[in-house]
């Protein structure tokens, strides 16, 4: 198989023309994860304008624009971004020896470029770890941190000190760029019940969004900010109607989100048990967390602009096969006016993984 | 890194780092810090791995030849049998044997006592037929095992000499020093071994915080008051199963979150631990949403699919050749650490149908595939004269 770009030929008209404020749903399943696509979007939005300027060019955009990305993930930690970027290499792997250093891309280093933000949703998005410790920290039900405190740094935890140190408290103002730590910046605590510990989480991550589009003397426009949600479908299930969390609240969670960016990427599990099992011709009655589920990634669906699913192949496992891309309009597509959503055409694809984290994406039969 | 003798393995022991410290070559020390002999790194991509106590097993996760560390492995057993129990013993008898700080969640210490006993190195232990010892390819000796599933990647750091018929002696020396990856352990003697003491049981007790939070607090305490080298094993028999756990842990807002805090305690980048995490389908269906979030939050996952008693004596009077095991179940890969993280594809066990048999000594993962129907045999004879068209008379 040839060798293919970090942005695959057929993949770059879906993820390097976002329109303005559009949701897309990137849908995967336990054998066929999306971690390798949200990568290309990264890499669209962040790689050098050299690379990216052709691929932008072809979508009649107006030249290479200020793109930053929040990248909010609940399921994978900061390592695991940072070191797949670094994957991206555009050169063939053969030669990754001598270009990995070049190529590739540097989260650590976009980060303190104030071009990327990495909340991390998973180290203590649930048990926080210093209650073990016994070190007094308030929760808060609602963040109602008052923005004057002056940013406190986190006690020192008995972790050992390679972690980077945590923004203690949510709310506060303190993701200083000319710090030099490197890695997340914000982590995510759920505390609380139903929509309160939502707006919560969304103000800590709206609070990353103005951070990162605050201006830099020396830039022009106004950026244009990416938010890409990895798997908030985990919050849904992990909380459920006791706690108050269902389809519709996460609904308005990422509605709200929304609202503050310029596109949106979703990624949700839509393995069949967690969306077919609601159905009302299913064998046995669904659990809550499959009602749920199920509701909030239809209705996630019916208000993207895109939805890209990824699964396994019909015909079993395959060797230079992992899955099955398919891109599909949702249920949004067409209420902006005409062109300003780009020129794609609805696709079904094989995508290939390869060992050395490049990808190829071709035709069936090709 | 890159111009280090391959073959000697980065995992060499103590005396290795010590040589390299006297020669004055401090970084080079500084870039290999494991010392520790259960760790290496994996030759897929350099990340450190640790075995699971069995080298069929290792083999089979995604061409690293081990678990690698912050991952989970959750393996799913339906049916009433207890094989999934047995990998998990023969991963708790490595972390002993290895000097790792083993957890194990809501077993009281019985099941400590009931570890396999310790054979010796796999490698040694294995029996294999040594047929190929003298056509082997002598330009590839370094690959000559990473081919082959039985012998795969686990055993290709593995001095090569044990194999070897010339250099035989000298590596037989270089053996005694390295410690072993894995080990091979017998299911029917009792491990004993100084660290065995060393288990940590973390009941289910009920106390008034919710469930699974002691356990996780428990767990983090531990890993985060150990000093930094240690390597941690987190071991999960029959997770939810309703002998053990209350009904209110199989609610999804009980188990969700502390799966995925276990998630986020082995993916700090200071911690070393692995778990593995067994759990009854029979009770849940791998058709239930719940069970199918217990998957997405787990590295890797596995299915164990006995076979029915009865199907023992078909097998054996079947196409199994003389001298292999009948298998007796069929394992179903559905997830592998890292490689499906990534993507999935390009692994070579990827995709296969697997088959497996436990034996006295091993827990043995084989390609499966079925055996010709016994019984029909006139049928096919039948099918042969008949049916086929002779092929003189096929006229193109």
């Amino acid at each position: 198989m040839p060798a293919q770009p970090p942005l695959p030929p057929l993949l770059a008209p879906y993820v390097s023309s976002l329109p303005q404020s559009s949701l897309t749903v990137l849908s995967s399943v336990l054998g066929a994860t999306g971690n390798w696509l949200v990568l290309r979007f990264l890499y669209a939005a962040l790689s050098a304008p050299s690379n990216s300027e052709t691929a932008f060019g072809l979508n009649g955009s107006e030249g290479v624009k200020n793109r930053k990305v929040v990248l909010v993930s609940f399921l994978r930690g900061w390592e695991f971004w940072r070191s797949e970027a670094k994957r991206l290499v555009s050169f063939y792997p053969s030669m990754c020896i001598f270009y990995c250093g070049f190529e590739g891309l540097d989260l650590a280093r976009l980060t303190d470029k104030r071009q990327f933000a990495f909340v991390d949703g998973l180290s203590e998005l649930f048990y926080n770890p210093t209650t073990a410790t016994a070190t007094p920290r308030p929760s808060f039900p609602g963040t109602a941190a008052p923005r004057t405190v002056l940013p406190v740094r986190s006690q020192p935890s008995p972790v050992p000190a390679r972690t980077p140190q945590p923004v203690p408290r949510p709310g506060n103002v303190s993701t200083n760029p000319a710090s030099r730590e490197i890695g997340p910046v914000k982590r995510l605590h759920l505390s609380g019940n139903g929509t309160a510990a939502l707006d919560a989480l969304e103000r800590d991550i709206a609070t990353v969004i103005k951070q990162l589009k605050a201006p830099i003397p020396g830039e022009a426009d106004e950026p244009e900010v990416l938010l890409i949600l990895d798997q908030p479908d985990l919050l849904l299930a992990a909380t459920g109607p006791s706690k108050g969390i269902g389809a519709t609240e996460m609904g308005d969670w990422v509605m709200g989100l929304q609202q503050n960016t310029h596109a949106t990427i979703l990624t949700l599990s839509s393995d069949s048990p967690l969306i077919h099992n609601a159905s009302a011709s299913a064998p046995q009655p669904a659990t809550p967390l499959e009602t749920e589920h199920a509701a909030f990634a239809i209705g996630s669906a019916h208000r993207a602009q895109m939805v890209m699913q990824l699964r396994n192949l019909e015909t079993g496992a395959a060797r230079d096969v992992s899955g099955v891309l398919r891109v599909s309009k949702g249920g949004a597509w067409g209420q902006n006016e005409a062109g300003a959503e780009g020129s794609w055409e609805e696709r079904e694809v094989l995508y290939f993984v390869q060992r050395d984290g490049g990808v190829s994406v071709f035709g069936r039969g090709e | 890194m890159s111009f280090r003798k391959r073959n000697i393995g980065l995992s060499a022991g103590v005396d290795r780092a010590s040589a390299l410290n006297s020669t004055a070559q401090p970084q080079q020390a500084a870039a290999a810090p494991e010392t520790n002999p259960g760790i290496r790194p994996s030759p897929d991509d350099g990340r450190p791995t640790t075995s699971t106590g069995s080298r069929s097993l290792d083999n089979l996760l995604a061409g690293h030849g081990g678990l690698p560390i912050g991952k989970t492995l959750l393996i799913e057993e339906n049916g009433t049998t207890d094989f999934a129990g047995a990998l998990l013993r023969y991963y708790a008898a490595e972390g002993v044997v290895q000097d790792q700080k083993v957890h194990v969640v809501g077993m009281p210490e019985q099941w400590g006592r009931s570890l396999p006993g310790l054979i010796g190195p796999a490698d040694v232990a294995d029996e294999k037929p040594a047929k190929r010892k003298g056509e082997r390819m002598k330009i590839a000796w370094r690959y000559e095992r990473l081919g082959e599933f039985g012998a795969g990647v686990a055993g290709s750091r593995a001095p090569v000499a044990t194999t070897g018929d010339q250099a035989s002696s000298a590596a037989n020396g270089d053996q005694a020093q390295q410690p072993a990856f894995c080990h091979a352990f017998d299911l029917t003697k009792r491990l004993t071994h100084p660290s065995i003491a060393n288990i940590t049981y973390i009941p289910l007790a009920r106390t008034n915080e919710p469930f699974f939070v002691s356990i996780h607090k428990r767990l983090q305490a531990s890993i985060t008051q150990s000093p930094p080298n240690t390597v941690h094993r987190i071991i999960i028999p029959s997770l939810l199963n309703p002998t053990l756990y209350p009904p209110e842990a199989s609610q999804p807002e009980t188990i969700l979150p502390f799966l995925h805090s276990l998630r986020a305690l082995m993916s700090a980048p200071s911690a070393r631990v692995t778990a593995m995490i067994t759990m009854p389908l029979s009770l849940f269906p791998r058709s239930s949403g719940l069970v199918r979030w217990v998957e997405l939050l787990n590295d890797g996952v596995i299915e164990l699919c006995p076979f029915p008693h009865s199907a023992d004596a078909l097998a054996t009077s079947g196409a199994v050749t003389a001298g292999e095991e009948p298998p007796q179940g069929v394992l179903k890969t559905y997830r592998l650490p890292v490689l499906h993280e990534r993507g999935g594809g390009s692994d070579q066990n990827v995709g296969q149908d697997w088959a497996f048999t436990l034996s006295r000594r091993k827990f043995e993962i084989k390609p499966f595939s079925l055996p010709p129907a016994e019984g029909d045999k006139e049928a096919q004879e039948g099918a042969g004269s008949s049916a086929m068209p002779k092929k003189a008379d096929l006229e193109f």
